[in-house]
This record gives structure tokens, C-alpha cells and sequence, in this order.
């Protein structure tokens, strides 16, 4: 249970990029038309965060410095800015489906208009920002956020063919929707796993519980658990969608054709359990991306930042993650769909990767910072081949969406 | 004391004796001593300094929104004369409280114009 307390930081941080709104829809996508085809990306990907969420925590924990603190240092203040800005973009749009995606849930759940939700959410989620103890905070939404292993138990019940799963996950293949179509939504799944906004949380919110050098075990169990847990659960996600929608090939868009697996396997309680993960989950997603902005911003100007000191000591700090909340309630104001949001952010969000995962990687060997502390060999090899697969995709996401016309 | 100043110094964060955040070193400012010496004389911080060191349409947004907090133009950037340095290692540590310092005209009208306004603003959450 203890070893379970100290990775709810890995939890939540996983879960805002693993299964956020976007996700839940993207992954069951996948899943309904690739099968487990896709499977061999997550796991990539889960190595791929694990490795530089750890590298991130260590120099939290050592150093104090989080993430965005290293972009400025390293990259210098112009390209830092340039960074900067497409992250923020990026995450407070991020921000806005999450939002919208509590909205969906409570409107799932009630029956009300989603609009109606979208200032409910907003004000909900900026008062847990505003009040809720950091720690409280990550154990509460880290914890109801593994509700959403309701779809990997729903696979025991619904009549899946282990044999035919088994089998996608070892040849991926495109079937029927071609190999651009196939690449897109690699791609967009990577880009989800190694979200830029995972890192800036979790090693801010390492500095946000005061880590030093004695928490480096905490906080490497807090990588090693809560990321894989993540993974674990985008899969079953897939799996459940293959199980269910594969076969037919049919297609699916909206949050109750995701909920359905695990109706069809417990019913209306499995409805009850799927609505309270999908909360959980969008919730908790949606407090890491408004903290994620306004740590980048903070860290960015070197302003005082964080809930250890209290909002009128952080006063930039607090306005910033006012102004993103706003924000975020007024792009959903133009109506635009939540899940369509995420896919573009998730094809920008690739294209800047690799400007926050290269300084993570340079200071982890930078001495003034870590001591004795810096990456070993290995590391510094899994680090650097990681650093290529996150430039490739870089590289590829705007063509792939061009020539896909969005994974269509 | 030999330092790089481009790698060591510029762009890292300032802290005060108690380990608030103070800002950045946004840029910094030489000085000649009685025999023509250049020495280190001050840290500059804040968006001003910033600014004029990115310089460009980029530099001058950032000068003018520090301008419009500040009330003054042309707003000058914050300094902090180098002997309150206590060491440089992966930050800038001053030898002393924040509070001793100019504060930052940002953060001030932020303050009493927004955030103060909020019913618990002045508790920290933890």
C-alpha cells in the first residue's frame, strides 16, 4: 500500500496523458480497427516515458529544478520561447477537452446538456487547483483514475478470443485501412504516451512535495509503477474496443460506444463503474494540464510558482492558471468536439517533442546538477535511441495527418 | 572567480536566502573598476531585461507588457547588485530575503488586483 502511495504521482501523471479524453476514443479507435496491432506502440512508449519521467524526477529530487527550468537553461531564452509557446498552446487546449471531457461524462451521466456542464467542470476543477493540498490532490485523482481497470476485468467476461489477440499484437498490420492510416494513429498514440505536459507534472510536482536526494527511491517507484499502470490500462482500452468492435469493423466516436465493452460484459453497474473511471480520469487530466501550463509559464520567467506557498506569494503564477481555465472554457464556448481537439494536439504536441526531451537528456549528465547522480551508460544509450524514435515522429506527424487527412 | 557566464550564470534561476523564487538571470550588467577592469556589477531580471536581451518584435512585446504593469517607460529592469550573490551552483543563491528586494511590478498588480480579491488567497494549500 505504501509502494501504492508514493507512485499515485506516476499515476496521475500517466493517466492525464495515457488515458485522457482524447485517448479513451483514440485508443478504443484503434483497437476497433486494428485490433492489438497497436499494441507494440504503447509499449514503447511506456519505456520512452519511463526513461525520461525518471531522468526528470532524479534532477527534481536533487537539484530542484523541474522541467521547464532545464528547456530555459539549455535551450536559451529565444528557443525556449518558441517552446513555450507551442507547449502552452498545446496544453491548455489539452486543457479545454479535458474540460469538455468532464462536461461529456456529466452529461453522459445526467442526461443535461453538455454546454450546460462546461462552467460546472471549469469552476470544479479551478477550485481543486486553487485549494486541494498537491499531495491530497494527486491520491485522490491517481487512485479513482485505476477505477478504469473495469475494462480489463470486463475482458475475462466478454467473449475474447486471447488466440486472435495474441496474434495482432505480434503482426501489426494495417488490414483494411492501409499502412498511412496505420502509421497516423502510431504516431498519435506515441505522441500521447511522452506527452511533454507528463514531465513537466511529474517533476514539478516532485519539487511540490519537496524531494531531495533521499526520495530518489520513491521516486523511481513512482515512474516504474504508475507509468506501466498507465500502459496497462490504454491497452485494455484497445483490447476491449478489438474484443467488441473489431470483428464488425465497425467504428466508434463518442464516449458511450466506449463505454459500451463493459456494459455488454456487467450490465448497467458496469455502465455505473466505466462513468465514474471516465471522471476520474478526464478530471484528474485535466488538473495536470492546467498546472502543466502554468508550471511551463512560471518556470519559463523564473516566477515563484506551486501550492506550497500560498496564491498571493505566486500571485503570476495563480493569474496564469486562472487565465488557462478561462481559456479552456472558451474554445469549448465555440462548441468544437472535445476528441476532434485532442487528435490536432496530439500531431502538434509531436512536432515539439523533442525540444523538451533533449535538455531533459543533456542535464541528466550535467554534474553542476546532479552530482554523482548523472545517467549511467546504459541510460544514456536507451536515452539517446528514444531521443531518434521521438524525432522521427516528429518529423513524420505533419505529413502523416496531411497525407492521412487525419487518420480518415 | 572565473566563471562561464553564458552556461553557468545566464538563464538560471534565483533564489533568496530562504529558497523563494526571485526570478531569473535574464542578463547581466558589467562595470568598469578604477583601472578600466570590467567586472561583474549586477543580475538583471524581470521581462524588460529579457526582452532587450531576445530583442526583435519579440524583445519589444515583451519590454511593452512590462511597461504597461509598471506604469513607467521606459521601464527599467530589476537589478541586483552582484556581492548579494552568496553561490552559483545549479541556481543563484542571494544572502538575502526576497522581501529586501524590488519587487517585481507583475506580481504586485496581479496581486492586489486579482488574486487577493479570491477568498483564501493568502493560505497556501500545501
Amino acid at each position: 500500500m505504501r509502494k501504492l502511495l508514493a507512485a499515485t504521482l506516476g499515476i496521475l501523471s500517466a493517466v492525464g496523458g495515457f488515458v485522457d479524453i482524447g485517448d479513451l476514443v483514440a485508443a478504443s479507435q484503434a483497437g476497433a480497427r486494428f485490433g492489438l496491432g497497436h499494441a507494440w506502440v504503447l509499449l514503447v512508449g511506456v519505456v520512452a516515458i519511463c526513461l525520461y519521467a525518471e531522468m526528470a524526477g532524479r534532477i527534481a529530487a536533487v537539484s530542484g529544478r523541474a522541467v521547464f527550468d532545464l528547456v530555459r537553461e539549455r535551450l536559451g531564452p529565444r528557443v525556449a520561447l518558441l517552446n513555450l509557446v507551442a507547449s502552452y498552446l498545446v496544453t491548455v487546449l489539452t486543457l479545454a477537452a479535458e474540460l469538455g471531457g468532464v462536461a461529456l461524462v456529466l452529461h453522459l451521466a445526467s442526461g443535461l446538456p453538455y454546454l450546460l456542464w462546461v462552467p460546472v467542470a471549469a469552476v470544479a476543477v479551478w477550485l481543486v487547483l486553487w485549494r486541494m493540498r498537491f499531495q491530497l490532490m494527486e491520491r485522490v485523482f491517481g487512485l479513482a483514475g485505476l477505477t478504469l481497470v473495469v475494462f480489463a476485468v470486463a475482458l475475462t467476461r466478454l467473449p475474447t478470443d486471447w488466440g486472435t489477440l495474441a496474434r495482432d499484437a505480434l503482426t501489426p498490420g494495417p488490414s483494411a485501412s492501409g499502412w498511412g492510416v496505420y502509421w497516423f494513429i502510431a504516431v498519435a498514440l506515441f505522441a500521447s504516451t511522452v506527452s511533454p505536459y507528463e514531465v513537466f507534472f511529474f517533476s514539478s510536482g516532485g519539487v511540490e512535495e519537496r524531494w531531495t536526494a533521499t526520495d530518489l527511491a520513491d521516486a523511481r517507484t513512482s515512474v516504474l509503477v504508475g507509468f506501466p499502470i498507465g500502459g496497462f490500462l490504454a491497452l485494455s482500452l484497445i483490447a476491449t474496443a478489438a474484443v467488441v468492435y473489431h470483428p464488425t469493423g465497425a467504428s466508434l466516436t463518442t464516449l458511450d460506444e466506449v463505454a459500451r465493452p463493459v456494459v455488454l460484459a456487467f450490465g448497467a453497474a458496469g455502465l455505473v463503474v466505466a462513468v465514474l473511471a471516465f471522471f476520474a480520469v478526464t478530471f484528474g487530466a485535466a488538473l495536470e494540464t492546467g498546472l502543466s501550463a502554468a508550471y511551463a509559464v512560471a518556470q519559463y520567467f523564473g516566477w515563484q510558482w506551486g501550492k506550497r506557498v500560498s496564491p498571493r506569494e505566486a500571485a503570476r503564477f495563480h493569474s496564469v492558471l486562472l487565465l488557462s481555465v478561462l481559456l479552456g472554457v472558451l474554445v469549448l464556448m465555440t462548441t468544437v468536439d472535445p476528441v476532434t481537439l485532442t487528435e490536432y494536439m496530439l500531431i502538434v504536441s509531436a512536432v515539439v517533442l523533442p525540444m523538451t526531451y533533449l535538455p531533459i537528456l543533456i542535464v541528466a549528465n550535467d554534474r553542476t546538477y546532479l552530482g554523482g547522480q548523472v545517467n549511467g551508460r546504459l541510460t544514456n544509450l536507451l536515452g539517446a535511441l528514444v531521443l531518434v524514435v521521438i524525432v522521427v515522429a516528429s518529423v513524420a506527424a505533419i505529413p502523416l495527418a496531411v497525407v492521412t487527412r487525419m487518420g480518415q | 572567480m572565473r566563471m562561464q557566464l553564458d552556461h553557468r550564470l545566464l538563464d538560471r534561476q534565483i533564489v533568496d536566502a530562504d529558497g523563494l523564487l526571485v526570478g531569473r538571470v535574464d542578463d547581466v550588467e558589467f562595470a568598469l573598476d578604477a583601472d578600466g577592469v570590467p567586472y561583474l556589477a549586477a543580475l538583471l531580471t524581470g521581462r524588460v531585461a529579457l526582452g532587450q536581451r531576445i530583442g526583435g518584435w519579440t524583445g519589444r512585446l515583451l519590454v511593452a507588457v512590462a511597461e504597461r504593469f509598471s506604469g513607467r517607460r521606459p521601464a527599467s529592469p530589476l537589478r541586483i547588485p552582484y556581492p548579494l550573490v552568496a553561490r552559483v551552483d545549479s541556481t543563484v543563491r542571494l544572502r538575502v530575503r526576497l522581501d529586501r528586494l524590488p519587487t517585481s511590478p507583475a506580481e504586485e498588480f496581479l496581486r492586489r488586483h486579482l488574486i487577493d480579491r479570491i477568498p483564501g488567497a493568502d493560505r497556501a494549500s500545501g
